[in-house]
């Protein structure tokens, strides 16, 4: 019981187990895992929706939900898209790309937190709203015209080995680390979390903190988007649809919980990594992508399932 | 936990008052449907005839079905967002062996039911006994049964020649002028509503939802209840999916993905409380018109499909809206009247 | 043939490493109305977890009428003519009284179908046998506090009732609701019918019961007649040693300084009106009144919580426009609320992260968390305020009730506030930390903050206040000087408005 209550205590090292574990598993099915070029390179697998699970994750502790991360970097990827065939400069479409992510995620929190609507139900029908905008601008066509600036970051590898948007991850990482359990910001998205009515009383600024994760959220998945043409070499209406799965695995997978309060980045980045080792290791072993989505679903399940049951059994 | 979950116990509505205004929620669908009917009968001539209710009545009826799925859960203040992956699975299997063994005649309609009733046991069992939050249950097991859905398939489809001869047709029969989609559509939500206000079992789907803390001091069977809504909806969806396999004659196995949306969509239209422990089928089953008769307005003014999610997303930030809105109307108008006696 | 109607025998139930209750056994007879008083922690909402079926006990046997007998549910009690009331009600806002009373329950018809006419009229017979008027279609969601006890009550009714316990049943009730209550209890008893009553007002206590038990530590201590029992001698039972004195009054008061805090004809629609009073530097004024009078809207309207609808509020002299908690906290206010566990503390915190949650940011660097110079401050508070932990980087839930208490009146202080305004500081807390935090609020009051103390216990104000403003129905009804305040007196001003309306 004890080594169980150790395990309830600290769930990344258990996940750093895991991610050995499923290293291990997929150097056995081919001799090219090991591989540092191979290894570097399917890094890229997990790198957007990494980037989108950071942005989720103040989100998450504060105790809400956003449901509309992938829609939100479809607009991202349309909106590049239509840039890039003005020739509009590289930097004057990041501050675009920026600007609309930071307006579609300021409308969710001001949904949410100004005029309190539940979370769940709005980011669901802004997740169809902003993918629907998506539509609209980009209809069915797929864009693949882009000027190499706009490229750059998702697809260049430094030295040919190590992908930049793997550095930018890196990066967000120490970020968001830094940013949720190292300043008063973050502090305070804890308590929110914990307690809503208490966090009023002690005069923090909820509907504020709340609406700046919505936004935070929203850059990020927006930036997301500029990986994304560069990994893809792509933009489509369509892009990341359904990412939304993937992101909320990450996120619940890697100790934090959905009713706010709990959890780590660290643990997050772990569980990144897990599902990407996965990933490439499915891949290995030619395992078909619905079967992938049935074991990304399961771990979903299983990873709150487990934990409940080892909180029961150690209560 | 805030974004799923209403504070227990706080006073929501009140009165006479509020039965009024959930009886004006309802009616608010209904007037919201006869005024886009009314524009978009001026904004095209052909949109204001029987042959086209009968379209929309006929597109909505599915919808219905798997609306009403959804809100059952929704009343016990869950949800569901697996409904589109039940309905692919269930509909793709009966398709298949129905097409293999045509044999089995009339009987296959068992297969989706018993096979949706399973996967709904499987999410009901996942939320209330496993305590997993319901959003990330069902998220879970969107993919898992969709994935089931194209392990079974194989990459196959089941190409409408090989469906029996009856359930094609009778997909599109019509009787008296109706289409016998509607017909079960409307079976299924008299049977459902008759069963949700007259059996005992069902009214503690409303209890449930209601106030959950409430309901587990009192000493109901908290657990089995949500399970039963559960288990329920998956048959609907298992209903809905074997529907939606007839009517579209050639199965693939991205049957009915995305449905979900639409699904909820419809029901927050029609004035079922996200937060659980109220609402009525009939107003769900016109949320679904509502949305039925956006699209057929959007193709017969020619608007691209495109826009049809946009409207579908807007349509439950409005309707959630809406409801909060008529809910804190009322909040205030009570503690003036409880305030009005002092002063 | 005397056999108990409700017979605890050698109950025992441990959480973990915590022993809730322990070889606990009394009894109740029939058509008794039997109270059981103890100190939060004693155990009592555990026993009645473990008589209504919620919990299973892990030792002991409870017989009723002279049976054993084992309850599952609560509903399997409740057919067993036992059920809880409880403080807050556990009722289903959306649906309506009839039902609530009946859920689970129902008069079916011959199909099996919920007989929705049988119900109405049961309920309406229900209720006027408790001589309550209401009617059965309403929504219970539109009642009021004392109306959802009733429906709770008629509920219990429904199905024959042979034990009734009520869970604090009158905190939320005016003195005029609670007195109907205690109506229907008695004529309850007339009918055979047991009650076990739990309760921290002792008055009613002593008023309302025939036999009285007590309590300690998941232990039993004794039970006596009623009459054979003061206040005093519960309290000592429920501690555990004699005490001298209730509050550390002061007399002999300190000349009060400067206004601090002014509020004039302060108004929000719907919960009070015409609001004046200040609020001295060293001055301790208590704010009394009926439960619902408006008492802690008018101090979270103080606080910034809430917004008023007109009148104004200077701080050491200057209006202030009020916007926030934030821009109040700035300018020396500080608000105790009244529920502690949800309104004052975030239970997933330690116990230093709570108190140093205000000033967080004043104890940052440039941003960045600073969790030493937190460690230190809660440290010096806890030793300050006596707050026995472990150690400051402990969960708060790891504290008592009143340590908890403690906690979050040191949490405010940590802001330096030159305005405290406390609501219900000592409510459901032990003795011993009650003295402990009127201690401090007089140490406080003494260093020159200018105290508002709002409390529904009469006696603390009394003895707490150098002032007492008595609100009624939301508007001030009297100012009393410490010298002309007595129990009556208050009272009578706290209802007269109250009937008047």
């Amino acid at each position: 019981m004890a080594g169980l209550t150790f395990l309830v205590k600290r769930w990344e090292p258990v996940l750093v187990v895991l991610i050995l574990a499923a290293g291990a598993w997929s150097s056995t099915l081919s001799p090219y895992y090991l591989n540092v070029d191979q290894l570097f390179d399917s890094s890229r697998n997990f790198v957007i929706p990494g980037l989108l699970a950071l942005g989720l994750v103040p989100v998450v502790l504060t105790g809400e939900i956003d449901l509309s991360l992938g829609s939100i970097l479809a607009v991202g990827t349309i909106l590049l898209a239509k840039l890039a065939l003005l020739h509009v400069p590289l930097g004057v479409a990041i501050a675009a790309l920026v600007a609309t992510g930071a307006l579609l995620g300021f409308l969710n929190g001001l949904l949410v937190a100004s005029f309190g609507l539940p979370s769940l139900a709005v980011t669901l029908g802004t997740m169809g709203a902003y993918r629907g905008i998506a539509f609209i601008v980009g209809t069915e066509e797929g864009y693949t015209d882009f000027d190499p600036g706009y490229l750059w970051l998702g697809e260049t590898a430094l030295r040919g080995i190590v992908p930049v948007s793997l550095l930018l991850f890196a990066l967000a990482v120490v970020l968001f680390a830094v940013g949720v359990h190292a300043t008063v910001f973050g502090r305070r998205l804890f308590a929110i979390g914990g307690s809503l009515e208490a966090s009023r009383f002690t005069g923090l600024r909820v509907t504020r903190i709340k609406i700046q994760t919505y936004v935070l959220s929203g850059v990020v998945s927006a930036l997301a988007a500029l990986v994304w043409i560069g990994q893809y070499g792509s933009a489509r209406a369509d892009n990341a649809d359904g990412v939304i799965l993937l992101v909320i695995t990450a996120v619940v997978l890697g100790g934090v919980d959905i009713n706010g309060a709990r959890g780590t980045v660290l643990g997050v980045t772990f569980s990144v990594l897990l599902l990407g080792t996965l990933t490439n290791g499915m891949g290995l072993a030619n395992i078909p992508g619905p079967t992938q989505t049935v074991v990304f679903g399961s771990l979903l399940v299983l990873s709150v399932l487990v934990s409940n049951v080892v909180r029961w059994r150690t209560a | 936990m805030d974004w799923a979950v209403e504070r227990t116990g706080q006073p929501v509505t009140g009165n006479r008052f509020a039965e009024r205004a959930l009886r004006v929620r309802v009616g608010g669908v209904l007037v919201f449907l006869v005024l886009l009917s009314f524009a978009f009968g001026v904004a095209s001539r052909r949109f204001l005839t029987v042959e086209n209710a009968r379209i929309i009545a006929f597109n909505a009826a599915i919808l219905v079905i798997a609306a009403c799925a959804e809100a059952l859960v929704v009343i016990t203040r869950n949800l569901d967002v697996s409904i589109g992956s039940i309905m692919g699975l269930a509909g793709y299997l009966a398709a298949d062996l129905v097409a293999r063994a045509p044999g089995l005649g009339y009987a296959i309609v068992l297969v989706p039911l018993l096979v949706g009733a399973l996967l709904g046991v499987l999410n009901g069992s996942l939320v209330a006994y496993g305590r997993v939050p319901s959003i990330v249950a069902t998220l879970g097991t969107l993919s898992v049964y969709r994935g089931v859905t194209f392990i079974y398939a194989r990459g196959q489809e089941v190409t409408s020649t090989r469906l029996p001869h009856w359930m094609l047709r009778g997909a599109d029969l019509m009787v008296l002028g109706v289409p016998s989609l509607v017909i079960v559509a409307v079976a299924v939500v008299a049977l459902l509503t008759a069963l949700l206000s007259t059996r005992p079992a069902f009214r503690q789907l409303y209890a449930v939802g209601s106030n959950p803390q409430a309901a587990y001091f009192y000493g109901l069977r908290t657990r089995r209840v949500v399970l039963l809504a559960y288990t329920l909806s998956g048959l609907l969806g298992g209903l809905a999916g074997f529907l939606y396999a007839a009517r579209v004659g050639t199965v693939t196995v991205i049957l009915a993905r995305g449905w979900e949306l639409s699904a909820l969509a419809a029901v927050v239209i029609g004035g079922v409380s996200i937060q659980g422990g109220s609402g009525n089928l009939i107003g769900v089953a016109f949320g679904a018109i509502v949305l039925a008769t956006i699209d057929n307005g959007l193709v017969l003014l020619g608007v691209p499909e495109f826009w049809r999610m946009f409207i579908q997303g807007a349509a439950i930030i409005l309707a959630v809206g809406v409801d909060a809105l008529i809910d804190r109307r009322i909040r205030r108008v009570l503690e003036l009247r409880r305030a009005g006696r002092r002063v | 043939m005397d056999s108990a109607r409700l017979d605890i025998r050698n109950i025992s139930k441990r959480y973990g490493a915590v022993e809730a209750l322990v070889d606990v056994s009394f009894s109740v007879a029939p058509g008794e109305i039997h109270a059981l008083v103890g100190e939060n922690g004693a155990g009592k909402s555990t026993l009645v977890k473990i008589i209504t079926g919620l919990v299973p006990q892990d030792a002991g046997e409870i017989l009723l009428d002279g049976a054993r007998r084992t309850f599952h549910t609560p509903m399997d009690a409740r057919s067993a003519g036992v059920t809880a009331v409880y403080q807050d009600p556990k009722l289903f806002p959306h649906l309506d009284v009839a039902e609530n009373i009946f859920m689970g329950v129902y008069p079916t018809t011959a199909t099996g179908a919920v007989d929705r006419r049988g119900m109405y009229l049961a309920s309406a017979e229900l209720l006027s046998r408790l001589d309550v008027d209401l009617w059965p279609r309403s929504l219970v969601a539109g009642l009021s506090v004392a109306e959802l006890q009733f429906v709770e009550i008629a509920r219990a009714l429904a199905t024959d009732l042979r034990l009734l316990i009520l869970d604090e049943p009158t905190s939320s009730l005016t003195p005029t609701e609670a007195g109907k209550l205690f109506q229907i209890v008695r004529s309850l008893k007339e009918h055979g019918t047991s009650i076990v009553f739990i309760s921290h007002r002792l008055e009613e206590v002593l008023e309302l019961s025939d036999r009285i038990t007590v309590l300690r530590d998941g232990r039993f201590i004794a039970t006596r007649p009623r009459a054979e029992l003061d206040q005093g001698e519960i309290v000592s039972a429920m501690v555990g040693r004699k005490l001298t004195s209730f509050f550390a009054a002061e007399v002999g008061g300190r000349p009060p300084g400067d206004v601090r805090l002014l509020v004039d004809r302060l108004t929000r629609v719907g919960a009070f009106y015409d609001v004046s009073f200040s609020l001295r530097a060293g001055e301790i004024v208590g704010m009394a009144g009926l439960v619902g009078a408006g008492r802690s809207e008018i101090a979270q309207t103080i606080f910034g919580v809430l917004k008023p609808t007109s009148g104004s509020v200077s701080i050491n002299g200057s209006p202030v426009e009020i916007r926030d908690p934030m821009q109040m906290i700035d300018l020396g206010v500080a608000y105790l609320p009244e529920d502690r566990d949800t309104q004052g503390l975030v239970t997933e915190f330690s116990v230093a992260s709570n108190i140093s949650l205000p000033v967080v940011g004043k104890l940052s660097s440039g941003g960045f968390l600073r969790r030493d110079r937190e460690r230190h401050l809660a440290e010096r508070y806890a030793r300050d305020f006596q707050i026995k932990t472990g150690d400051v980087q402990d969960l708060i839930t790891s504290l008592s009730g009143g340590n908890r208490q403690k906690a979050v009146l040191a949490k405010w202080l940590t802001t330096n506030p030159s305005v405290l305004i406390l609501d219900e500081p000592t409510h459901g807390i032990d003795v011993g930390a009650k003295i402990q935090v009127h201690e401090k609020i007089h140490e406080l009051a003494r260093s020159g903050i200018a105290v508002l103390l709002i409390s529904s216990d009469l006696p603390e104000i009394l003895g707490m206040s150098d002032r007492i403003i008595v609100v009624a129905d939301g508007r001030v009804a009297a100012e009393l000087p410490r010298a002309e305040a007595t129990q009556e007196r208050v009272l009578l001003a706290a209802s007269a408005a109250h009937n008047g309306a």
